[in-house]
């Protein structure tokens, strides 16, 4: 008997292509890795894709550098064919210079600095009061 | 006047005309380098200094490395077989010789000898705007399977901004990462530090050093100069090139030798072991290689050949000549008793 279900599946109500991050290697607790994947809008998100199209490690290694990985020339293909990409995606896209940079990269950078520049008053503050308490 | 005016922007324009040329076939040569890229042939004619791609000096040099067939095909670690055995004629114990002779002659063939890389310094875009977006670099790598590794992009986002490319020590990181070649680390083996080196050395296992550098490092690297350079120069200072004279690493250490012009060791060597062509041969590669020397001079006046030009070179070039002269004195004196010693028969 033909199985039916994967035929069923194959072309979904108004499905589209995107491109996204997929959780790999979920069986490790605290060590996320994301594959970049070419996938049905509608799918799992670690389950069956089209294509793996690169990998992304969150967590810096011994030189202090998040490796990414692009095949340019597929994801070239998929945005041809009518792929969307994600936030994330996007974003990474942006930073290695394929994209043009994505404004919540910006945002969060600018966010980021008032954060620190926060901080360092509030440090600060902090170091004279306990002088004029010592005094 | 007019005339050397022309003369003089004709001789620019060709220069200019020359070195856009030379540029393009560099640029051609780099678009078609492949994947495996362990030979490269490449015609640098119009250089006037022989390069050592050059045919005849490659000849030359393959010639001096020798083909001790005992030597090459060695007992080398390798899987544990049993031995097989055949029973053969004499016609086909020839044929078979034949074989291993055109196997040992691909197992020494040179590796390729390039001139150091500069290193990147490339900037491709500078982002004020995200300064201090991340505490750690992003480093994106493209992975499509049919670029050579020498054209991929792999480009830097550093926290500061600032998108540039990655410095050659990178490029070697990040390619082995995702295209694993066979024996290399990520990490060089601590065998290629100083101390470690002078250690291998006082083993007499130059060789070994030299396989597990040319698989680790590129052959442009700075390290595989280095590790070279130490090699070499060891084995000049002991005299110990008899370690390396079937393997494929004999002709790299002759041209280094060449290039610093310190060859009386090797020539001693050779009369010693009466290997007197590949001394001729030696030297005749020395005045290709500097013209403008003074041996090279005086032997294109007198256009030498065999004992003169050893003669030649050790009057004018060697520090050593008194050696030389007694070698050559004796190899005479030899040569000499055996054409005397056939009449007597």
């Amino acid at each position: 008997m033909v199985h039916l279900s994967s035929l069923l599946l194959k072309n979904y109500h108004g499905g589209y292509v995107v491109i996204r991050l997929a959780l790999a290697g979920h069986k490790q607790a605290n060590r996320p890795f994301y594959r970049i994947v070419a996938a049905y809008n509608k799918r799992a998100r670690d389950g069956k894709y089209l294509e793996q199209l690169g990998t992304y490690d969150p967590l810096p290694n011994i030189y202090n550098e998040k490796l990414v990985s692009f095949n340019l020339d597929r994801i070239k293909y998929w945005i041809g064919c009518g792929a969307h990409p994600t936030k994330p995606v996007a974003k990474l896209l942006g930073l290695a210079g394929f994209f043009p940079l994505h404004p919540m990269t910006i945002t969060e950078a600018e966010r980021k600095r008032a954060q620190t520049v926060l901080t360092e008053t509030r440090t600060e503050d902090l170091e004279e009061v306990q002088k004029e308490a010592e005094v | 006047m007019a005339a050397l005016g022309t003369a003089r922007c004709l001789f620019r324009s060709y220069s200019r005309v020359k070195n856009v040329q030379k540029s393009k076939q560099v640029l051609v040569r780099c678009s078609v380098r492949t994947l495996c890229s362990d030979t490269q042939d490449n015609a640098l004619s119009d250089n006037a200094k022989p390069q050592i791609t050059d045919p005849a000096v490659q000849d030359i040099l393959t010639r001096i490395t020798g083909l001790d067939l005992q030597k090459v095909f060695r007992p080398m670690k390798q899987e544990l077989k049993p031995p097989s055995y055949k029973l053969m004629t004499d016609e086909q114990l020839e044929q078979a010789t034949e074989l291993a002779r055109e196997q040992a002659k691909k197992l020494l063939k040179m590796p390729p000898i390039l001139p150091e890389r500069k290193p990147i310094n490339d900037v491709l875009s500078e982002d004020k705007i995200l300064d201090g977006m991340d505490t750690a670099k992003y480093v994106f790598t493209d992975i499509t399977y049919n670029i050579p590794h020498r054209e991929r992009f792999i480009v830097v986002r550093e926290p500061s901004g600032t998108l540039r490319k990655a410095t050659w020590e990178e490029r070697d990181r990040l390619v082995q990462t995702y295209f694993p070649k066979e024996g290399r680390k990520l990490v060089a083996p601590l065998i290629f530090k100083e101390e470690n080196l002078k250690m291998v050395f006082s083993q007499d296992r130059h060789e070994d050093v030299l396989d597990l550098c040319l698989v680790q490092f590129e052959p442009d690297s700075s390290e595989y100069f280095r590790v070279h350079a130490a090699t070499y120069e060891d084995l000049d200072k002991h005299n110990k090139y008899e370690l390396l004279r079937s393997t494929r690493h004999f002709g790299g250490m002759a041209w280094y030798l060449l290039n610093a012009r310190r060859v009386d060791g090797l020539i001693l060597d050779m009369l010693k072991k009466e290997l007197f062509q590949d001394a001729v041969s030696l030297v005749s590669l020395f005045n290709m290689v500097h013209p403008n020397s003074e041996s090279a001079q005086e032997a294109a006046r007198e256009q030498a050949t065999g004992t003169n030009l050893l003669k030649i070179y050790a009057q004018k070039e060697s520090q050593r000549s008194g050696y030389i002269e007694l070698a050559l004195q004796a190899y005479e004196q030899m040569a000499a008793n055996s054409s005397a010693a056939i009449p007597l028969r």
